[in-house]
């Protein structure tokens, strides 16, 4: 119970973390906009683009309406700290740096809070555009976080009966993983959870189907409507770091798997290999949910959206619960 | 929800190679046969017969009467080939150019005819009268004499 174990270390590492994880998920934008563009037979921007973005917003004049009031600066700001905060909690290949007992509830707290503050930032620019695109959001954000509660507050559970010293914590994945439990029950109910969480990934990465709240031919932009300059390129990385860290959860309770084990590495090394063996999951993950699904399919009108969360993946999400939870209740 | 249908042709361009021209590395696309281009104006073919000043729809030219020419101003051209088709003595003639940006509406790549090269025409066609003229007292002296 040291300072250097219990603050030194943990804040470190989050700076480390942070580092590496927008430059990641920058690149990864990078990625997505060139496998799309190859998938649509053009040549596509370079790779390290979104930066070159990023740091051209950041370097642009920054307007604020005259309508706009105090949370219109602020949200930007909120979102891209929730966002860094939710770092500390998020496994990326080796346990979160604070994971605790019961912080699953914090990580799913966090994530929401992002879009919360994006949402009151969009309210609060005083443009009726933006406020339809608010929304929007808010409707598929209410809509799409049950199903996905849901399924993780069961998975948890389920692994909590195997024996975990931290039950109901992000880091329980890296001691038991859903497809351990073995019975063929529980193996479909794993394939259907897993299909909820690459809808809910979708749907708060906001591609394809769910493309709607900021969708450059929605209503004047949507919500980011009146963003421009520094804020906006605050919200575009917030949104970058966003679709890793949901990446990284799917990829932690479906394919938890390391290889530092297989290389014999131990102590930092083995959680570096990790972290990059990780990114390559998620990208991969990405690949399928974000870059093929947003290259497909066009956008869902916002009822048909709501519509597809409740009645389709909702349901999914108690089956699949149900499923993996069988053998327990019984 | 079922695979949407362009998931096997999405998969399958992604390893064929891009469609498209990578113009500032690469030469544009070639320009067909009889592509209007930017307008070449010969001067010394023109005969200021005010044809091309009539027809053309944008009013790119402006006759001038004492050197019996016209001046033009392409950045005003919309590229219709009338005056080439009007154009008796073949003075007008489509080019194949078209990457024509510029950061001066007034660039001397849109004016084929300067202001200082109607002096010079100015000037010789003086010169030229003249001489005639010259030519002319010297002839009624020859044959006054």
């Amino acid at each position: 119970m040291d300072v250097m174990a219990n603050i030194v270390y943990p804040v470190a590492g989050l700076i480390g973390l942070y580092a590496f994880v927008s430059l990641a998920s920058l690149v990864w934008e990078g990625i997505d906009r060139k496998l799309v563009a190859r998938m649509q037979r053009r040549v596509g921007p370079p790779l390290l683009q979104p930066i070159y973005d990023f740091l051209k917003l950041a370097s642009k004049e920054t307007i604020v309406p005259n309508t706009a009031n105090y949370m219109f600066r602020a949200a930007p700001v909120l979102a891209l700290a929730t966002t860094i905060a939710l770092l500390a909690y998020t496994p990326m290949g080796f346990e979160p740096l604070l994971s605790s007992r019961g912080d699953v509830i914090v990580f799913i707290y966090l994530l929401t809070l992002i879009c919360f503050f994006k949402i009151l930032g969009a309210i609060s620019s005083g443009s009726p555009y933006a406020k339809i695109g608010a929304a929007r959001e808010a409707a598929i954000m209410v809509s799409r976080e049950p199903a996905m509660m849901l399924a993780i507050f069961a998975i948890m559970w389920r692994l909590g009966k195997l024996g975990v010293e931290k039950p109901f914590s992000m880091g329980v994945f890296y001691q038991h993983n859903i497809w351990e439990i073995g019975t063929p029950l529980s193996f479909v109910g794993a394939i259907i959870l897993l299909y909820v969480f690459c809808v809910w990934l979708a749907s708060e990465i906001e591609a394809g189907y769910f493309n709607i709240p900021d969708a450059e031919e929605e209503i004047a932009e949507g919500a980011l409507a009146e963003y421009s300059g520094r804020y906006l390129a605050l919200l575009k990385l917030t949104k970058a770091l966003k679709t890793y860290i949901g990446a990284s959860l799917v990829v932690s309770i479906f394919f938890p798997w390391g290889i530092a084990g297989y290389l014999n590495l131990s102590g930092i090394s083995a959680d570096i290999v990790n972290l990059l063996f990780h990114t390559l999951k998620v990208f991969i993950l990405l690949f399928a949910v974000q870059s093929v699904f947003r290259a497909t399919t066009g956008r869902l009108k916002i009822t048909q959206a709501v519509e597809l969360l409740w009645k389709n993946v909702l349901p999914a999400s108690i089956i699949g619960t149900l499923l993996i939870a069988m053998e327990v209740i019984m | 929800m079922s695979l949407s249908p362009l998931v096997p042709t999405v998969l399958r361009n992604l390893f064929k190679k891009p469609a498209t021209n990578l113009f500032p590395r690469a030469e544009p696309v070639p320009v067909p046969e009889n592509f209007r281009g930017q307008i070449k104006y010969n001067v010394d073919k023109c005969v200021g017969c005010r044809m091309c000043v009539t027809v053309c729809p944008a009013g790119v030219f402006v006759f001038l009467p004492e050197i019996r020419k016209v001046a033009l101003w392409t950045a005003r051209c919309v590229y219709c080939k009338q005056c080439v088709d009007v154009c008796p003595t073949g003075a007008l003639q489509m080019s194949d150019e078209f990457l024509l940006a510029s950061y001066d509406n007034y660039d001397d790549k849109f004016i084929p005819l300067k202001p200082e090269k109607v002096e010079e025409i100015k000037k010789k066609l003086e010169e030229q009268k003249k001489a005639k003229e010259k030519a002319k007292a010297e002839k009624k002296e020859q044959s006054k004499a």
